[in-house]
């Protein structure tokens, strides 16, 4: 079950350039379990459910930002980094259930941390399914370039995981932090409405989300 | 709710609303871009380069001392201005092509505006890559590098706007260019005045009516999400370049010219490319040149990745129309002139095409019945970012005047605007009204609900009290039917039926989001739906490579949706033949005498006798069959189709604020080639437009000549939470030559939203808004409350 977090405030967040992501260090995760000498530091995070232990000065440095070890080092190129500076969502990450963006937290800041990408998302993830599916008549495809689009599958993800049923207001303004100069916006929000359809179908069914 | 489009005829899988082939990949985050496929994991020894750049809008460099930053550790090289192979290069431009050919460094389009040198030591504005070029182990480090450069700058004097810069004694930016800041004419962009018909001037003064003015286009800028990238690898045999410009062919023969290596021993591999919008046009830009050097250099793969502030470096012309348009009592216009003052910035690049080409095309193709016509254009040099090609190139510079024009003339006269442009405007294969401009007005104009929401300027109620609302639109001839495109030389395609009838699509082309893609598998099933397979049974390639793929077809016009689909349906009848031939034998008769239908081949005569192409392909050996088509464009003229954006606004009197309530965009294109990929480039040129009328806005500081808002904060794009209702309605009233007889859409839909969006604020408040982007402190002085 993801924390809690309203979609209006992941938006809020990601539009401010002064506290763009929530600090993990608010809410403590257990502390690692693996404890080196003071000379050799480690930093141990969950990705896409599989741990990975990293140490700083070798596989990363201080100033290594999450979106970077994700990309460069572990392989997980779904995420973009499109501005490196907070504003545009492209490198969003789901950081125990919440929407952060990768580029603006420090690796060794995600350590004891649950980090979901993209690519830990289900094949059958009814976000994705809708982002690709989009094409009715009247609202355009939920993507052309594609490069914002991971960005916005979490963004959205983590919205239907704190509001399954949310109306287009709703997702406006939770998807407002993200930029797609394609300008799919009208099939992004279409996409967001569909995948929360899927969500209520499948739960009708008894299927696990 | 939303309708769809009535196709004019109805086809198997061309036209349909349906997912793009790319969507799964795209979502799922599993497409590869330049950046995913250059990691340290996928180039081992990857090195970074970072280049410097003025921070003074002019100065020289006197003195580079390179030896703290080549003595920094991980610093694996130094390239600078002073090494002989960079000061060997000759002197480039970075507008070869407007994308259309390939071209050769002698038959660069413009030529006489070799105004570049790949890293000297001039700097013309403040962000131009000049001097020197680091290659480190990481990009902290090239960082670090640049930093302890002791560089001795000469700093000049500067300026920012066409006005100063025409003054005498202003200092000259390309002294062995031109002798002043003016560009002069050259032979592609041909004079000055470069429409003349009739006489614009004499009937001007004897006009009934006449009216004046002038309107002003600011420094919009691409915006593709994706850094502008390269990746250089030499190996001993080969030129390897990673590139995420829209062409690689011409990215190719940018290299080998510049590098003086044959062709054959470069290779450019372009992925999928993360939007374009034109930036930086088609791979001539200096980087590749220094990336290549340097990696030379270092004997080190380098890539060289803008940060999203040096991804800014490319943009819009800003340039300010001034226009006279006179006309008879009853609404006939008689006579137009239009004059041009464009600010190139430090580089000529494609200046003179967005000032010259836009205009001349549209005065070509939709003033046709309009006797009296002059269209002049000054470009000036000055020490701001220059400019390639943006989306709507030239077009969306010139619409905001027409656009403006139009409707002051329907104010002066008392009529709706709508019927002027009815009364007026057209081609010359056909009279007036122009059907397809008839067409495209009407259905905006019924959609928007223009009639009943349409009220006298400023004269409408308010709303909450102090906010007033307005509709407003603007039209454009489309660009481009296939006519237009004859300069691409051949068109390109290859494909190979594999033995078990699934397809490889050699369709090569730089997916940057248009949806071509889709649109050339969807040609391709169209064109083989004989063969009884469809869409899911082809399989066409992200990746263009110079080594592998048939020369790419390039993004530009949008007319790669149905150029290569245009050349499919020849192929594909080339590859029924070989079908007929290989069958031949086993029927008993010649191929002529055969034919494919419905997934069999058969004996025309005897319809019952033949055989499944499934089992005829299966028959050993299993050869798969390989054919290759080239075809130019046609060149049979027929006029174009007519695009328009109508739009409803609510203008807060009170803060100056604009919203835009609702974007109808109207296209006809001949042919909707692929549906949903139409209609998701009308939304998203909404998009654009709305952000350059509204809020997108290159800043410099005035003192220091420094552009101060390369950044996503400070340069505000429109985002989901900005966004009003867009319906996008296509047509196929207009027709082209060949099979399809379509045109591009793309690049045009961005064109008409500005000047829509301050006609309707016009409409709103009353008041005419000259300059975008309008934000809210203009409204407020334009309403006397700033």
């Amino acid at each position: 079950m993801a924390k809690a977090v309203k979609g209006s405030r992941t938006a809020k967040k990601k539009t401010t350039t002064k506290t763009p992501v929530r600090r993990p260090g608010v809410k403590r995760a257990k502390a690692p379990a693996r404890r080196e000498p003071a000379a050799r530091r480690w930093i141990e995070l969950r990705v896409n459910g599989r741990v990975h232990a990293l140490e700083v000065g070798r596989d990363l440095q201080p100033s290594t930002t999450l979106a970077v070890l994700l990309r460069e080092r572990l392989g997980f190129t779904g995420l973009k980094i499109a501005c490196d500076e907070g504003a545009c969502g492209g490198c969003t990450v789901l950081l125990d259930g919440q929407a952060v963006l990768s580029c603006m937290l420090l690796a060794v800041e995600a350590h004891g941390h649950e980090i979901v990408t993209v690519e830990g998302l289900p094949a059958d993830d009814p976000v994705i399914q809708a982002f690709a599916e989009q094409s009715e008549p009247g609202h355009g495809t939920a993507l052309q370039c594609g490069y914002c689009t991971p960005g916005f599958v979490m963004t959205a993800r983590a919205l239907l995981d704190e509001n399954p049923a949310p109306s287009l207001a709703e997702v406006k303004e939770a998807l407002g932090g993200n930029i797609c100069r394609c300008g799919c916006y009208q099939g992004i929000a279409q996409a967001v409405l569909h995948a929360a359809e899927k969500l209520a179908a499948r739960r009708a069914q008894g299927v696990k989300s | 709710m939303k309708k769809p489009f009535t196709p004019r005829v109805r086809r198997k899988h061309v036209g349909g609303y349906r997912p793009r082939i790319d969507g799964a990949e795209k979502a799922a985050g599993k497409a590869r871009y330049i950046d995913d496929l250059t990691t340290p994991l996928h180039i081992p020894g990857l090195a970074y380069a970072k280049v410097l750049r003025s921070p003074y809008p002019r100065a020289r460099i006197r003195r580079l001392d390179t030896r703290k930053a080549a003595a920094l550790p991980g610093v694996l090289g130094v390239l600078t201005y002073q090494d002989p192979e960079v000061a060997a290069l000759k002197p480039t431009s970075a507008g070869w092509t407007d994308g259309v050919d390939t071209v050769s460094y002698d038959k660069m389009m413009w030529g006489a505006f070799r105004d570049r040198r790949v890293l000297g030591d001039y700097a013309c504005w403040a962000g131009d890559e000049v001097g020197a070029v680091v290659a480190a182990e990481s990009e902290q480090l090239a960082e670090q590098a640049l930093r302890l450069l002791e560089v001795d700058w000469e700093k000049l004097p500067f300026v920012l706007e066409p006005e100063e810069a025409m003054r005498p004694g202003a200092p000259v930016l390309h002294p062995e260019i031109a002798p002043t800041n003016v560009l002069p004419a050259d032979p592609v962009g041909g004079p000055d005045v470069f429409v003349v018909k009739g006489d614009a001037e004499a009937e001007l003064a004897r006009a009934e009516v006449v009216v004046e003015g002038s309107c002003a286009h600011h420094n919009a800028t691409q915006c593709s999400l994706d850094p502008w990238c390269c990746v250089v690898e030499w190996t001993d045999a080969l030129l390897t370049v990673w590139s995420n410009a829209y062409e690689a062919d011409q990215t190719r023969t940018h290299l080998s010219e510049m590098l003086g290596l044959p062709l054959h021993k470069v290779r450019v591999v372009s992925p999928y490319v993360g939007g374009q919008f034109g930036r930086g046009d088609t791979g001539d830009q200096p980087f590749f040149l220094f990336t290549a050097l340097l990696a030379r250099k270092v004997g080190r793969p380098v890539k060289f990745k803008h940060t999203r502030r040096e991804s800014f470096h490319d943009g819009r012309q800003p340039a300010v129309f001034h226009a006279r348009v006179g006309a008879r009592r009853d609404g006939t216009i008689t006579a137009m002139t239009f004059e041009s003052l464009g600010n190139a910035g430090a580089h000529a690049d494609h200046t003179m095409f967005a000032l010259k080409f836009a205009p001349l095309e549209v005065a070509e193709v939709a003033f046709a019945h309009i006797p009296h016509i002059r269209i002049g254009s000054r470009a000036v040099y000055t020490d701001k970012m220059p400019a390639c090609m943006m989306r709507g190139v030239g077009n969306s510079q010139f619409n905001l005047s027409l656009g403006h024009m139009l409707d002051l003339l329907a104010e002066r006269l008392g009529v709706d605007p709508v019927e002027l442009a009815l009364k007026n405007f057209g081609h010359e294969w056909e009279g007036l009204p122009n059907r397809s401009l008839t067409a495209v007005l009407r259905a905006g104009a019924e959609r928007l609900g223009w009639r009943e929401k349409r009220h006298a300027p400023g004269q409408g109620p308010a709303f909450e009290g102090t906010k007033k609302r307005g509709v407003g639109f603007s039209f454009h001839p489309a660009w481009h039917a296939e006519w237009q495109e004859v300069r691409r030389g051949e068109v390109q395609v290859a494909l190979t039926l594999n033995p078990d009838c699934t397809v490889n699509l050699d369709a090569a082309s730089v997916e940057t989001g248009t949806g071509s893609n889709t649109c050339n598998v969807l040609g391709c099933a169209e064109a083989l739906a004989c063969l009884g397979i469809g869409p899911a049974d082809i399989r066409w390639e992200p990746v263009v490579d110079t080594q592998v793929n048939v020369k790419d077809c390039v993004q530009t016009d949008s007319a790669v949706a149905f150029l290569q689909s245009e050349v499919l349906a020849v192929a594909a009848g080339e590859l029924r033949q070989r079908l007929c031939e290989r069958a031949a034998p086993a029927l008993g008769r010649p191929a002529a005498e055969l034919e494919v239908v419905d997934g069999r081949v058969r004996v025309r005569a005897e319809p019952a006798r033949g055989v499944a192409v499934r089992e005829l392909l299966r028959r050993a050996p299993l050869t798969p069959i390989r054919v290759h088509s080239s075809r130019p464009p046609l060149a049979e003229k027929t006029g174009v189709p007519f695009i328009a954006t109508f739009a409803e606004v609510e203008v807060d009197t009170a803060t100056g604020r604009t919203q835009v309530l609702r974007l109808v965009v109207v296209n006809d294109c001949g042919t909707v080639m692929y549906a949903s990929g139409a209609e998701a480039q009308q939304i998203g040129g909404q998009c654009m437009g709305m952000g350059e009328a509204l809020t997108e806005e290159i800043i410099y500081d005035r003192a220091t000549g420094v552009p101060l808002n390369f950044n996503w904060i400070d340069y505000k794009i429109p985002t989901l939470a900005d966004m009003p209702d867009i319906e996008p309605v296509l047509l196929e009233v207009w027709r082209g030559g060949g099979e399809y007889g379509a045109c591009g859409i793309g690049e045009g839909t961005v064109t008409c939203a500005p000047r829509a969006i301050l006609n309707a604020i016009h409409n709103a408040i009353g008041k005419r808004l000259d300059a975008i982007p309008v934000k809210p402190e203009k409204v407020l002085a334009a309403l006397g409350k700033a």
